[in-house]
This record gives C-alpha cells, structure tokens and sequence, in this order.
C-alpha cells in the first residue's frame, strides 16, 4: 500500500444516495481503505416534535421518518399503541393494513430496481420501474388520498374502508405488474453488467451478521431466515402463506436475488388478502383524539419493512402526549457501522451500488 | 401452558437466579422485562448475549423523567431461536448522567451512544466516538432532554424574513387583513 492516500468526500450530495448523507473515503488509488460515515444533513427533530404533539397529530408526523417507504413507520407506532392500550384491531382493520404494508414493499421494491440499476449505469430499467411504481401509488391516492403520505395505518385499525371497486383494480395491477417483473429479470439479472457489478461485492461476514444488527434482504442474502413477519407475526400474516427469500453469496447480488423473489411474494400474497379479505368493522372505534391517554408504560412495536426490521419504541407517562418516540430504522445499523465496514476494499466506483443493496436511508438515521 | 409462555417462563427464572437483585417481570406475549442497577447492566447483557443466545440488539433508548430528576436507558435484544424480546432498564441520575461504555457488547451501540450522549448529555466513560453525530459544534444544554425550551432556542437563534412577520400566526393575519373577526370556535387555538 502506498503510503499516501487521497480523501474525497462522498455526499452529501450524490445521485445514489435517497436523501443527503456524507461517507468520507480515504483512497488508495480507486481502493478504499477507510470509510466514515457522516449524517446530520437532515436533521428535523421529528421526536422533540412528537413530545408536544398527541397521539393522533403523531401519526403525521412519523410517517416522513422514511420518504421511500412511510407505511410501515406508521404499523410500527400503530403496533406500540395497542400493545400499551391492549387495544384490539378487527379482522377487516388487520387484512387492510397488511393489503397497505405489502403494496408498500411492492412500490419500494420498484424504486430498489431504479436505484440498485441506476448506480450500476443501467439507466432504462429506472424509467420502467419508476413508472410502474406509479400504478401502485395510484392505488395508494384512490385509498387514502395521499401518493406518498398516507397517514392511513392508525392505532386501532385503519382509517377508512377500501372504495367501491378497489379489489378489482388492485388484481389488475399485480397482473400487470407480474408480466413486467419478467422484463425486469431479462434487463437486470440475465445482465451481464449487472453479474459482473454484482456478484463478489459488498461482502457482508455471515457469522457476525445478527450479531452487527443486519435485518431484511441484506441477513436474507447472507442465507439467515429471519423475517419479522414470520417471527413475531403481527397483522395478518399468521394467515398468509409466503416464504422468505433465503440466498447464500454475502454480495450485493444475493441481496438483489432476495428482493426479486420477495416481490413476487408481495404480489401472491396481495391476491390471497384480496381473496380472504373478511367482512365488518376496519377501525376500532377510538376516543376522542384531543383527550386521548394513553396508559403508562413503554413498548416496542416492530414490522418488516423492505429495507429490514423497523422499530418504534413508544413510552408513555399516561398523558395526552407521548413522553418518548424513537424509532429504529433498518439503516441505523446498516449505513453507520456495518457501511463502514463493507466499504473497506471496495473500489471507489461501487460505493452508493453498496448502499443501494443495503437499503441506505439517512432520514431515519437522525430524523 | 403453550411453548412460548414456557420459554418465557425459563427465561424469567434463568435471569433472576443470576440476578437475585433484578427486579425481572413479564411485560406481554414475546416480552419480558429486567430492572437493574447501573453498574450490572453490562453483565447482564453479556449473559443474555453468550449464554442465553439474545444476541440480537434491537434498540437502545433514553427516556428523560425529569420530575424524578433520572434518565432511563433500555436495552432491547431479541433472541432468534425464542423470538421474545428483554428489555433490560436502568435509572441514571440526571445532574451527573454517567452509563457503562458497552459498545464492544454490540458494535451499533457506538452509534446509539453517540446519539444519547449529544441529545441527552449522557457520558460514557471510556467510550471512542466521534464527537459529533447528528448536530454540529453544538454547545447549548443537549436538545432532547424535556428542558431544553424550543421555541427559546428558535427565537434567539432564527430571526423573521422581513416582511413576514405576521407569518406566525396565519389565523390573525387573515383576520387583520381582510376585517373579518375570529369565529367563537376558533378563537381558543388562537395565539392571542
């Protein structure tokens, strides 16, 4: 190794990155030999917020915690709720916010293929993907009025009931959507660019992986079947029958592998909750919102997001506003230490490709 | 009895036989609770993490009670083969806020204690990490602790754009512009 090396700062501006972060490299050459990662771009005080905001107006507010996938922030606070109130959720409540949480993976999976293709130079598969992403977040505008945000998961069910019609148009678009995953595949995985971008980097060590805190495709990829869905189900998904995508390799390619077959997952198990989706009450009828207490005590509330286990840990002094929020994004662990470490011996040119894989999202990381 | 229940139940059992001391309780389905003085939180997370098999961290988290003049730190780790969660509390005193440096436990502790120290002043003696995370060469009292006025620290520090000085309070603007007077209902969430 030579004995001077060159500093260059990724960021916090930078194509590949969702939101602004900064990863200071030292180089050898184009071979990275030490990465620092630096937040604090986007910084909001989302939890100092929270302790003067209700427990209704929090729902608005923590759905921004993540901008590529806001629903499953707003299941996870839902989840810590009811754990404090022993507040049940009706069966229709449940089978809607599982419908909502898998739509959610389905259009975050979509914006992956962009992200994870765009940082390898394919720049096609970002344009198709993005648009067919729109078809899902149509759906989410007709159901909860909202694109993006949607403020739709609440403690104790959900907001309002599916419009007339709903069913059928979501059938439609998974149909649609299944024929062009199979483009999808022809552009990404039978690439030869992408095999030789992928394959062998981003190396995540195995036998330290749970222990480093990696959750979602990245421990998948690493051959760990661990999911939150199946492990400590919540919703529906005790009624729903899905398997986990398990493959060996460590690299960003068996990462991408998970994700492919997780997303045909997503779209089985949207039909099957379209299919059993029960009759009756969606919400279970809640107090007033400006006098809403809630009882003391503290509760983590956890879900499966795209990107891994997302947690809120929700404490209560048994007043109108929560005492403390805070969450755990799945890129808590993933861009902080574990990036730091992956990107050592990385060349210079894969670094936001390895973010990419590892579901990189710096506005959860300091809210 | 089903299987969880019995493994929950082994657990409480295993944790306080090794901690008479800790006050160990069942919070809910998958959760069990530990509470236990500062200077033994890092024994028994390592217990928990290489002979009881919890060697996953979920969280860690600092809650200000301020009227009892304390912190609260809680642990989260989760265990994959009996997927129930420990938490594991302590109780800091808030003048002189000090905890255990446990980061060679779990790596992304460091970054948990990066976080807590600058938004709570909590110190962890012995702990390496930059000092900076999220906010930059602040010097004000740490932002997260229940004290620390916000809109203090916005009036002191932000100034109006000229202008918009009426911006504040959209309600009352409206009202002085266009003559019309603030309707009953709306008058309580009114500034003025």
């Amino acid at each position: 190794m030579r004995e001077k090396t060159t500093t260059l700062y990724l960021g916090p501006q930078h194509p590949g990155i969702t939101g602004n972060m900064m990863v200071k490299l030292q180089l050898d050459g184009d071979t990275i030999v030490k990465a620092k990662t630096e937040v604090g771009y986007l910084h909001r005080a989302f939890e100092k917020l929270i302790e003067r905001r209700n427990w209704m107006q929090s729902t608005t507010i923590l759905c921004r915690f993540c901008v590529p996938e806001p629903d499953p922030p707003e299941a996870a606070f839902a989840l810590a709720v009811e754990k404090l109130e022993g507040r049940e959720v009706p069966e229709r409540g449940k089978y809607l916010r599982t419908l909502v949480l898998e739509l959610a993976r389905i259009q975050t999976y979509m914006l992956w293929y962009a992200g994870q293709s765009g940082s390898a130079g394919l720049y096609t598969i970002g344009q198709w993907s993005v648009g067919d992403r729109n078809y899902v977040l149509d759906l989410f505008e007709e159901l909860t009025g909202g694109r993006i945000y949607h403020m739709y998961i609440w403690p104790g069910g959900v907001r309002r009931d599916i419009p007339e019609g709903f069913e059928d148009k979501v059938l439609k678009t998974m149909d649609y959507l299944e024929k062009r995953l199979d483009q999808f595949d022809k552009l990404v995985f039978d690439n030869a660019i992408f095999q030789k971008r992928a394959q062998g980097v981003g190396i995540i060590n195995p036998d330290k992986a749970i222990e480093w805190g990696v959750v979602g495709p990245p421990l998948r990829g690493c051959g760990i079947a661990h999911d939150v869905r199946k492990d400590n189900p919540y919703d529906a998904y005790d009624q729903l029958d899905f398997e986990m995508g398990v493959f060996e390799g460590n690299d960003v390619w068996s990462r991408a592998r998970v994700r492919q077959f997780e997303i045909r997952q997503s779209i089985s198990m949207v039909r099957q909750i379209i299919d059993k989706l029960p009759k009756g009450e969606y919400l279970n009828k809640m107090p007033n919102p400006m006098k809403w207490t809630v009882p003391a005590g503290s509760a983590y509330g956890k879900v499966e997001s795209a990107r891994g286990e997302f947690g809120f840990h929700v404490v209560s002094d048994g007043s109108i506003y929560p005492r403390r929020v805070h969450a755990r994004g799945p890129a808590y662990a993933h861009a902080v230490t574990l990036l730091e470490d992956v990107l050592v011996g990385a060349n210079v040119a894969d670094v936001s490709f390895i973010m990419n894989s590892l579901g990189t999202c710096p506005p959860e990381i300091e809210r | 009895m089903d299987n969880a229940q019995i493994k929950e139940e082994k657990l409480m059992i295993t944790l306080q036989s090794a901690f008479p001391d800790a006050e160990v309780a069942f919070m809910r389905k998958d959760e069990v609770s530990l509470t236990i003085d500062k200077e033994k939180v890092a024994s028994v997370l390592l217990k928990a993490k290489n002979q009881l098999g919890y060697n996953y961290l979920s969280h860690l988290t600092c809650v200000d009670w301020m009227e009892q003049n304390e912190f609260e730190l809680i642990y989260i780790i989760w265990s994959p083969t009996d997927k129930i969660s420990l938490y594991v509390r302590t109780r800091i005193d808030r003048e002189h806020p000090e905890m255990e440096n446990t980061d060679m436990i779990w790596r992304q502790l460091n970054t948990y204690q990066r976080e807590i120290r600058e938004m709570f002043g909590v110190e962890f003696p012995g702990f390496v990490g930059d000092k900076d995370f999220i906010l930059e060469d602040w010097e004000e009292m740490p932002p997260m602790r229940r004290d620390f006025d916000t809109l203090t620290y916005v009036d002191d520090t932000y100034f109006e754009r000229e202008g918009r000085e009426d911006a504040r309070d959209v309600r009352e603007a409206i009202t002085k512009k266009s003559g019309e007077e603030i309707p009953d209902f709306a008058k309580k969430y009114s500034r003025q």
